[in-house]
C-alpha cells in the first residue's frame, strides 16, 4: 500500500498558504488512492510557479517549457501508454503561451491528466495580468486595470470536444483530490481546472472570496455531467463559478487509435535491424 | 549510340510534369542508366509554369548539365523560355500552336515538333489525362527504350489503386504515342540510348532515403507538421511505422512537433521530427531543450529559400549558421550535411546512433534540391546497421545501483539514462539548471560543473563523426569546398575545369559541427586558390571556416542565391576568371 510518503520528495517552498500545497496533496491523495507505482507515475510541469511540483514529488519528471507541457506529455503517453501522465500546467502555461496544444489535445482525447493550477495571475514574474485576471483588475502590468476580458478553461474545453472537464478549488482539497483521481481513471484528456489563490500577487481572489464564489455541481438538483447543456449553463452561471466534475463523456483516446498495439509499448520494442525486410522495402526504389 | 542525355518535361503546373518526369527518370534508370533530377516548381497548385529535368548517363554523374536535349513542353510558353538551353540538334515536342512564330536563327539546328497531345488524348482515349503517357510513349520511340519496360512501371504505378482497366488504357495510350512519335519524327532524330544491365541500384530521392535511414535505425516515433519541402520525410514514414509497431503524429505546429519528440524520447523511442525553415526558427527553443535536458533527439531540416515565408519550393542553403549558434545559451549539437541520397541514407542511420550516444540534438541538414530531387545510388547494404543506445541503461542495472543520477558528473560528461517505469530511476528531465539528479540548483560551482560536462560531451567524438571527403586531385592549385546538394555542380564544373586543363580539389564537408578544424585547416594548407561554394547570399560556411580557423588565409566565395540550384557553369566561370 502506498502512503503520501511514497510520493514526497521534499517539503515545497511555495508562499505560506499558496493554493499549489492544496494541489500537491490532492495530487498525492489520488495517487495514493490508486494505488500508483511512483516510477510509473510521470509529471510534466510547465514554467510558472506551479512547475517546482515535480521537484518535489517522487516519480518521474519532465519540467519542460513555457506553454509546452501537452505535447511532452502526448509523446510519453504515446511512447508508453501504460504510464500515468500528469501534465500540470498554470493559467499562463494552458491559456495563453500553450493554448494551441490545449484546445488539439482536446480534441485529440489524448490520455492525458491536465491539471492547471489558475491563480489569474503571473505570480513567478511577480505579477502581471494572465489570460484569467478579472476585466479591470490592476496588476503590474495593468496599472490602469486590465482591458481585457478573462478566458474560461473549462467553457472552452466544453466547446472544443473535451471528455472530462472538471474544476476544482485548492482550498478543498478532498474534494479536488477526487476530482484528480476520476481524471486520472478516465479513458481520455482530462481537464482539471483548479481556482488555486496566489497569496502573495492577487489580494483579489482570495481564499474567501473564491468560498463566496463558488457552487458545486453536485448539489444542483438533476445535475448530470454526461448532458452537455446542462454543462453549458453550469459554466455559464452568473454570479458564481461552478465546480466539481463538470462534464464527461466516453471516446476513443488518441493513443487507441493510433497506436498499432496498446500492449506492446513503442518502449519496449527490440529495435534489432531486420534487413531482409527493410530490403524488400527498399525494393521499391528498384 | 547515346551515352548521356538531358531531357526536360515542362508545362504548367496542374499539366502533370511532376508525374511524366518521375516516370521517365523511372524508366531510365530501368535502362541501366544513371539518373539525376531537378524540378523547378511554384509555391502554387495550378497554373503557374513548372520543369523537369532528366538527365541520364552510362558513367557516374553527380549533377545537370548545362544543356536540354529533347524538350517535351505541355504549352508553348516553357518553349519560349526553356529555349536558350536547348543543345543543337535538340528536339522539341509542343502541345500547341504557335511554333511557327519563333525567329529563324533561334530554330537554328534544332527541331520542332507540333504534337497536339490534349487533342489526341481526348479524341483517341476520352480524357486529357491520357496526354502524360502518350507523351511517354512518344519519348520510347525516338529514344529507342523498351516499351515492357514502360508497361511494367504503369502497372505498378496504377494496378492497385486503379485496377486492370486503367492499366490497360494507359498502355494503350502509351503505344499509341509510340507510334505516332514515329509518324511525326525523321529516323534522323532519334536518339537511341544504350543500354547496361540495371542491377543492384535504387533511384530515390533524398527525402525517402532519410526516412528509410530513420526506420533502419529504429525510429518509431515521428511527430510534424506539414511543410514544403520536408514533408515527403513524413509521407513516406507513415506508411511504414505502424507496421514496425511506431507512431506517426501529425502536430498542431512545429513547436509541438519537437516537443513531442523530446517527450518521446525521454519515455524512451528514438523519435525524430523533419521540418524546413519557418518551421525551423518555431523549434529553436526546443532545441535549446534537448540540449539542456540531454534528450536525444533527430531533426531533419530540408531548407529552402528564406527569410520569412520566402519561397517554399525553391531551393537554399541559408540555415546552416541557425543550427550552429542558435537557440539562446550555449550546448553541444551536431549538424550533418549529407552530400548524396546514398549518404542521406547513410548519415541518417548514423544519426540516431549519435544522438542516444551524445545524448543531444542532431540535425540532418538537407535543401529542397536534395530532398524532392531523385538520383540513382547503390542500393542499400541493411546487414551492417547496428543500434547502440549508448548509455541508456537496462532496468536490472538500475536496480543494483546505491544511487542512480540521471546527470551524473561523468569524466567524458555523458551520463546514464533511465526510462519511465523503471524502478529507482526515478528522475526530473529538467530544462532549468539543474543538479546531477536532475533537480534545480542555482549554485554557481554546480552551474560551472554542469556546463563543462554537457560542453566536454563532443571533445572526443570526432571519430564517431562523418569526417569531410576529398574529391578530386591529389594536389592542385584550385580547391573547392563545399557541402551538402551542390556537390553535383561541383563534381561537374571539376571535369569541366579538367578538359580546360585545369585541376582541382573538393572539399565536401559532412559534419558541419562539431566542426572538422584539422581536416580543413589540411586541406586549406594543400591549395592556392580557395573557393567556398554556397547557395546562399552571405557565404555562411565560409564564415564558419573564418570562426574556426585563424589564420586561414583568403576564402573567395562563390555564391548563388537565385531560385535554382548551381549549373556547372556557375562555377567553373567564377574560377576562370580569378586566374
Amino acid at each position: 500500500m502506498k502512503t503520501k510518503e511514497s510520493y514526497h520528495r521534499l517539503d515545497p517552498t511555495w508562499c505560506k498558504g499558496c493554493g499549489l500545497f492544496g494541489v500537491f496533496d490532492a495530487l498525492k491523495r489520488a495517487a495514493v488512492a490508486l494505488d500508483i507505482e511512483p516510477e510509473n507515475l510521470v509529471i510534466v510541469t510547465g514554467i510558472g510557479c506551479h512547475g517546482r511540483l515535480n521537484n518535489y514529488f517522487r516519480s518521474y519528471g519532465f519540467h519542460g517549457l513555457h506553454g509546452r507541457t501537452i505535447p511532452v506529455a502526448t509523446g510519453i503517453k504515446l511512447v508508453n501508454p501504460r504510464l500515468q501522465v500528469v501534465a500540470v500546467s498554470g493559467d499562463g502555461d494552458a491559456y495563453s503561451i500553450g493554448l494551441g496544444h490545449f484546445l488539439h489535445a482536446l480534441r485529440k482525447n489524448v490520455g492525458l491528466t491536465y491539471i492547471v493550477v489558475d491563480n489569474r495571475i503571473y505570480a513567478l514574474t511577480q505579477g502581471q495580468a494572465s489570460p484569467t485576471t478579472d476585466f479591470g483588475m490592476v496588476t503590474l502590468s495593468t496599472p490602469l486595470g486590465s482591458k481585457d476580458y478573462p478566458i474560461d478553461g473549462p467553457t472552452l474545453a466544453l466547446a472544443a470536444g473535451g471528455t472530462f472537464i472538471a474544476r476544482g478549488f485548492s482550498g478543498q482539497v478532498a474534494h479536488l483530490a477526487s476530482l484528480i483521481e476520476q481524471g486520472m481513471k478516465h479513458g481520455g484528456f482530462a481537464l482539471i481546472d483548479i481556482l488555486s489563490p496566489c497569496v502573495t500577487h492577487n489580494k483579489v481572489n482570495s481564499y474567501d472570496w473564491y468560498k463566496q464564489h463558488i457552487f458545486h455541481v453536485e448539489d444542483v438538483p438533476g445535475y448530470s455531467p454526461r448532458d452537455k447543456a446542462k454543462a453549458w449553463a453550469a459554466l455559464n452561471s452568473p454570479e458564481k463559478i461552478a465546480i466539481g466534475l463538470i462534464y464527461e463523456e466516453d471516446k476513443p483516446s488518441f493513443e487507441e487509435l493510433v497506436l498499432p498495439d496498446m500492449e506492446k509499448s513503442i518502449a519496449s520494442l527490440d529495435l534489432k535491424v531486420d534487413a531482409v525486410r527493410l530490403g524488400k522495402i527498399a525494393d521499391r526504389f528498384r | 549510340m547515346i551515352k548521356d542525355l538531358a531531357l526536360m518535361i515542362a508545362g504548367k503546373a496542374g499539366d502533370g510534369v511532376l508525374f511524366t518526369g518521375n516516370v521517365l527518370a523511372k524508366l531510365l534508370k530501368r535502362h541501366g542508366w544513371e539518373i539525376v533530377t531537378s524540378r523547378d516548381f511554384p509555391s502554387n497548385i495550378r497554373g503557374e509554369s513548372t520543369s523537369y529535368a532528366v538527365r541520364a548517363s552510362l558513367d557516374s554523374i553527380y549533377g545537370l548539365s548545362d544543356q536540354v536535349d529533347i524538350l517535351l513542353a505541355f504549352d508553348c510558353e516553357s518553349i519560349l523560355t526553356h529555349l536558350p538551353e536547348i543543345a543543337a540538334n535538340g528536339i522539341v515536342f509542343c502541345d500547341g500552336q504557335g511554333l511557327t512564330a519563333l525567329p529563324p536563327e533561334q530554330a537554328r539546328d534544332k527541331s520542332f515538333h507540333l504534337f497536339s497531345l490534349r487533342a489526341l488524348a481526348r479524341e483517341q482515349f476520352g480524357q486529357e489525362i491520357f496526354k502524360n503517357v502518350i507523351a511517354l510513349g512518344a519519348l520510347c520511340y525516338v529514344l529507342d527504350l523498351d516499351a515492357s519496360l514502360l508497361d511494367g512501371i504503369i502497372s505498378e504505378m496504377f494496378l492497385k489503386r486503379k485496377g486492370e482497366q486503367v492499366v490497360q488504357k494507359n498502355v494503350q495510350a502509351a503505344r499509341f504515342g509510340f507510334k505516332r512519335a514515329r509518324e511525326i519524327t525523321a529516323d534522323s532524330e532519334k536518339h537511341p540510348l544504350a543500354r547496361k544491365p540495371d542491377n543492384d541500384r535504387i533511384l530515390i530521392s533524398g527525402n525517402e532515403a532519410i526516412g528509410l535511414g530513420a526506420l533502419a535505425a529504429g525510429c518509431r516515433y515521428f511527430a510534424a507538421y506539414p511543410i514544403c519541402p520536408a514533408s515527403e520525410i513524413w509521407q513516406w514514414l507513415v506508411h511504414h511505422l505502424p507496421d514496425f509497431g511506431g507512431a506517426v503524429v501529425q502536430t498542431e505546429d512545429e513547436l509541438a512537433a519537437l516537443n513531442m519528440a523530446l517527450g518521446a524520447s525521454f519515455a524512451g523511442a528514438r523519435a525524430m521530427t523533419s521540418t524546413s525553415g519557418p518551421g525551423a526558427s518555431l523549434m529553436m527553443e526546443a532545441f535549446g531543450l534537448a540540449g539542456m535536458a540531454e534528450i536525444p533527439v533527430v531533426i531533419a531540416h530540408v531548407q529552402r529559400l528564406g527569410p520569412a515565408t520566402g519561397m517554399p519550393t525553391k531551393s537554399q542553403q541559408g540555415d546552416v549558421l541557425q543550427w550552429i549558434f542558435g537557440s539562446h545559451g550555449e550546448f553541444p549539437r551536431i549538424v550533418l550535411a549529407p552530400g548524396t541520397v546514398g549518404e542521406c541514407f547513410e548519415l541518417t542511420v548514423g544519426a540516431f546512433n549519435l544522438a542516444d550516444k551524445y545524448q543531444c540534438p542532431v540535425i540532418i541538414l538537407t535543401e529542397l534540391d536534395m530532398g524532392q530531387n531523385y538520383r540513382t545510388t547503390r542500393a542499400f547494404d541493411f546487414s551492417g546497421i547496428r543500434v547502440d543506445r549508448g548509455k541508456l541503461l537496462r532496468p536490472e542495472e538500475l536496480l543494483g545501483m546505491a544511487e542512480f543520477k540521471r546527470y551524473e558528473l561523468t569524466e567524458d560528461g555523458i551520463s546514464p539514462r533511465s526510462l519511465p517505469s523503471w524502478k529507482n530511476g526515478s528522475h526530473l528531465a529538467e530544462s532549468l539548471e539543474h543538479d546531477e539528479r536532475g533537480y534545480r540548483d542555482e549554485d554557481p560551482l554546480n552551474r560551472r560543473r554542469m556546463m563543462e560536462k554537457r560542453m566536454r560531451k563532443l571533445d572526443q567524438a570526432s571519430p564517431d563523426l562523418y569526417s569531410p571527403q576529398v574529391w578530386g586531385c591529389q594536389k592542385a592549385e584550385v580547391g573547392l569546398i563545399g557541402f551538402g546538394s551542390t556537390l553535383g555542380a561541383i563534381l561537374e564544373a571539376m571535369e569541366q575545369l579538367r578538359v580546360k586543363g585545369i585541376p582541382s580539389r573538393f572539399l565536401q564537408l559532412r559534419t558541419l559541427w562539431p566542426f572538422p578544424a584539422a581536416e580543413v585547416r589540411q586541406f586549406l594548407g594543400e591549395s592556392q586558390d580557395i573557393f567556398v561554394v554556397e547557395h546562399n547570399f552571405s557565404g555562411q560556411l565560409a564564415t564558419l571556416i573564418k570562426s574556426q580557423i585563424s589564420p586561414c588565409g583568403e576564402l573567395k566565395n562563390i555564391l548563388n542565391y537565385s531560385t535554382l540550384p548551381f549549373t556547372p557553369r556557375e562555377i567553373v566561370e567564377p574560377v576562370l576568371r580569378s586566374r
